[in-house]
């Protein structure tokens, strides 16, 4: 038996295992369409995140300000909200990244949970309430801001962490560290969390003492972001960003990397993104993209729209897409409230709505 | 086409060791004309055809040629009255070139190569044939091989040929040539008899149809008067169209997805498989449509271990979220993946072994065997278990494989397989060469397969059973798979758009 370092010697210099520069071809029920990209066109809203349904109505964040969909409920915060999360009783938790995590309740009081450790709570990418007393809070990186994701990616960040709030008392547990990135959590039906774990193109069972049960889903072709629950009894998984083999290559490009990031403007870097097309000096245009004035149906792309409807086994079902030169692109949340799915598009600055009521397919 | 019978046999019975393969049979051909011979697996086509061309000398009953009585004592000897016979199993010398083996017995007392490999090349060009006469026949594939018998039979001049399924391993493209051969060669005033499975192809290109069932005549007719159902009738004493390959129009609902068993990224091997990328998922059929030659033969058996995928950046294949590579087809098979091969004569079975023997044999390789020991009463029982699952017909199960019809042979490929408890099961054309009664069984054996749970991919060059049977359709070209269909949107228009272009 070859021992770990000489098999990883060798899948380097072949270009296998670890060391393959390959990605998920994107098929089965995550075949390509353009239900996202041609659905009707919704409320342009500046980058909007997180989307949460509270007492009756639908609320997303948009910077520092939380709107409701309906118009009526509108309320700023302090710093740029990061996370949001409703309990069924009307808790409404909001996470942003200069105070941390605030709890509303529905009289308008607020409360501000203590913070355990200086700044831990600053990178807040999602949360969900299990009951009324208990909050799980995912933290993206102990290391890099919530803007700075595509550094904490290609640093190869495992500093992410899952934590335990308890509400009564404010006290907050951490259950599991040196996740990559943690960048949603729902709760499965046995009680555990379930959390996508970006950097690692899959999602993790880890049960409420921090035990991490095992990966529901790996391999996935894109960073999985928000997840939330479908009226199917299965899950919505927004997927913010897609893998190519271009980024993995740079993934797997140590030195090459390093100069990247020390001497190009990070907005164009080799990385995954959530909008493209934006400045002429992106590094994928021209011929790369376009044919003869058309965009390639093959043409790669750093950044993409895609939302997964997941069934009960985290058995992909079915999936809409935004795909190369869409603008619908960057999901970063999907909620699905009476057979319409709302879906934030943080690349694209539009909120969309879908109908997804009849069970196609 | 003149009314002159060129061959005609009267009353012809076959028997071997007693029993008989044909009874009573009465068949004319008359002089440029297309006759195409049809019937099951085991109706006694190739014995007839056999007879023709003295490979077999008929037990009683007198064969004709131009009138005459004849008693031919072997194929050579036909061949030169001018009767030749492509057979469906190629009997090309493989360690020669192409053009050895078109010139093979008519050599001159110095053979010069250079010549030859001309006359060869505007030979084949001549019949619109791609083949390049300095290639070995071992390095040519079936289709090639199939094509370079053809030209033989042509080349020898022959007044009557016989083709036994010479369109099973050819390309639509290569079809279309054949055809356009054909009627070339009927235009000469060569008589043609054409054995095929392919019910489309008789009924377009014969002038008449005669059909057989278990070793005795049915009808003999216009090929006008004829319609599929009416052929298919004939041949089983029922009619199967429906159960075949669906109602026109009618859509079958897909099987849901179920987890994902095994995923390809970007695959590569030499010239045949170029970067392919798909996935495979449980509880379903996964139909893979592509033109010869477009890798998916050799995609799965690198998935099954048979072949190695490029040792430099060959791509990966991950098993339940594991990435795996295998040297050898026996680890794939612990890991339940198997695969059931398109020329099972070659590599699905020991010919010489019995339907028990080869059976247990896969038990034992895939070590689920009960006993340390090899057990001959465990071989007999799983030997009875599967006759009776698959319905093996057979005499009993000590009997040869050689020896039984093709439909058999590939059930007990398949049975074969299935001892060792897949998760993921890939048939390569899995009804080649097999009767349509026998199509209709393997077709519900794969179906049920998919209900079980299991990962099916079907691999396969006919788009009706394709569509038939698939849940999605991959579409592969030129070493990749280009396309994905779900059940519903799949056409055989799209299909074979997708396949082409």
């Amino acid at each position: 038996m070859r021992s770990e370092a000489i098999q990883g010697f060798i899948d380097r210099l072949l270009g296998r295992g670890q060391a393959a520069v390959t990605v998920p071809p994107l098929d089965g029920a995550l075949k390509p369409n353009n239900v996202l990209e041609e659905a009707a066109a919704g409320l342009a809203v500046t980058a909007p995140d997180n989307l949460v349904e509270w007492s009756g109505r639908l609320l997303f964040s948009s910077g520092s300000r939380i709107h409701s969909t309906d118009g009526r409920t509108r309320f700023d915060v302090r710093g740029a909200v990061t996370a949001m999360a409703s309990s069924p009783g009307g808790l409404l938790a909001v996470a942003t990244d200069a105070e941390g995590i605030s709890i509303k309740r529905l009289d308008g009081s607020l409360t501000r949970l203590t913070r355990p450790e200086a700044s831990a709570f600053d990178c807040t990418t999602a949360m969900v309430f299990a009951g009324e007393r208990t909050l799980f809070a995912c933290v993206g990186s102990a290391e890099n801001p919530i803007d700075r994701w595509t550094h904490d990616l290609l640093e190869g960040g495992r500093t992410g962490s899952l934590w335990r709030i308890d509400l009564d008392s404010g006290d907050a547990t951490s259950l599991t560290t040196g996740l990559a990135f943690p960048n949603g959590v729902v709760l499965a039906a046995d009680g555990d969390c379930i959390v996508s774990e970006s950097w690692q193109k899959r999602l993790i069972k880890i049960s409420t003492t921090g035990a991490v049960s095992g990966q529901v889903i790996e391999d996935l072709p894109g960073y999985p972001g928000r997840l939330s629950h479908s009226a199917r009894g299965g899950y919505w998984l927004s997927v913010f960003a897609p893998r190519s083999q271009l980024i993995e290559f740079v993934l797997r490009e140590p030195a090459y990397r390093r100069a990247m990031m020390s001497e190009v403007d990070p907005a164009l870097w080799i990385a995954p993104a959530l909008s493209t097309g934006k400045s002429v000096l992106e590094p994928m245009q021209g011929g790369a993209l376009k044919q003869m004035g058309l965009l390639k149906p093959w043409a790669p792309t750093q950044s993409y729209g895609l939302v997964v409807e997941l069934n009960a086994a985290f058995v992909p079902v079915r999936s809409m897409h935004s795909r190369a030169g869409g603008k619908r692109h960057g999901i970063t949340s999907a909620v699905e409230r009476a057979g319409t799915l709302w879906v934030t598009s943080k690349g694209g600055d539009e909120l969309v709505a879908l109908d997804v009521s009849d069970k196609a397919e | 086409m003149s009314m002159q019978p060129i061959l005609e046999l009267k009353n012809v019975t076959k028997e071997f060791h007693g029993v008989a393969a044909l009874r009573d049979v009465n068949f004319t051909l008359l002089a440029g004309e297309v006759h195409s011979l049809l019937g099951e697996n085991g109706a006694g086509k190739s014995t007839l055809t056999k007879i023709m061309a003295g490979v077999h000398a008929a037990t009683s009953g007198e064969v004709l040629f131009n009138g005459r009585k004849l008693t031919f004592t072997s194929p050579a000897e036909a061949l030169r009255n001018g009767i030749a016979m492509v057979f469906q199993e190629t009997s090309l010398v493989p360690s020669l070139t192409v053009a050895q083996n078109l010139y093979l017995g008519k050599e001159n007392f110095l053979n010069r190569l250079r010549g030859i490999y001309i006359s060869a090349q505007q030979f084949l060009q001549s019949l619109n044939f791609g083949v390049d006469p300095t290639m070995y026949v071992s390095q040519l594939g079936a289709a090639q091989k199939q094509m370079v018998e053809i030209a033989r039979a042509v080349h020898h001049k022959a007044r009557v040929i016989i083709f036994d399924e010479p369109t099973a391993t050819l390309t639509p493209e290569e079809k279309h040539h054949f055809f356009a051969l054909i009627q070339r060669l009927k235009k000469d005033g060569v008589s043609i008899v054409f054995i095929t499975h392919a019910l489309e192809e008789a009924l377009a290109i014969s002038d008449r149809i005669t059909v057989l069932r278990d070793g005795q005549h049915v009808v003999t007719d216009d090929a006008r008067n004829f319609s599929r159902d009416k052929v298919i009738s004939a041949m089983v004493g029922r009619t199967l169209s429906t159960e075949l390959y669906g109602r026109p129009g009618e859509k079958r609902k897909a099987r849901p997805y179920g987890a994902k068993v095994l995923s390809v990224q970007n695959l590569s091997m030499g010239k045949m498989v170029r970067n392919t990328s798909f996935s495979i998922y449980a509880g379903q059929i996964t139909g893979i449509f592509g033109l010869i030659g477009s890798g998916r033969t050799e995609t799965a058996k690198i998935i099954a271990g048979v072949m190695k995928r490029d040792a430099f950046h060959g791509g990966e294949i991950r098993l339940e979220g594991r990435s795996v590579r295998y040297r050898t087809p026996r680890p794939a098979v612990k890991d339940g993946i198997v695969y059931v091969t398109e020329d099972r004569k070659l590599e699905g079975f020991f010919e010489t072994k019995s339907i028990a023997e080869n059976i247990y044999l896969n038990l034992l390789g895939a070590d689920l065997n009960a006993r340390t020991l090899v057990s001959h009463a465990e071989m007999i029982a799983l030997a009875e278990e599967w006759t009776k699952k698959l319905n093996v017909r057979a005499i009993d199960s000590s009997a040869r494989v050689i020896e039984l019809s093709g439909g058999n042979q590939q059930k007990v490929v398949i049975a074969r397989s299935l001892v060792q408890r897949p998760k993921l099961i890939i048939f390569d054309e899995p009804t080649r060469g097999v009767d349509v009664g026998a199509i209709a069984e393997l077709h519900r054996v794969i179906d049920g397969l998919a209900d079980a749970g299991l990962a099916v991919v079907v691999i396969s060059s006919y788009l009706p059973e394709v569509l038939k049977l698939s849940d999605r359709v991959l579409v592969s070209r030129q070493g990749r798979i280009v396309e994905e269909f779900s059940a519903d949107e799949a056409t055989e228009e799209k299909v074979l758009y997708a396949a082409v272009h």
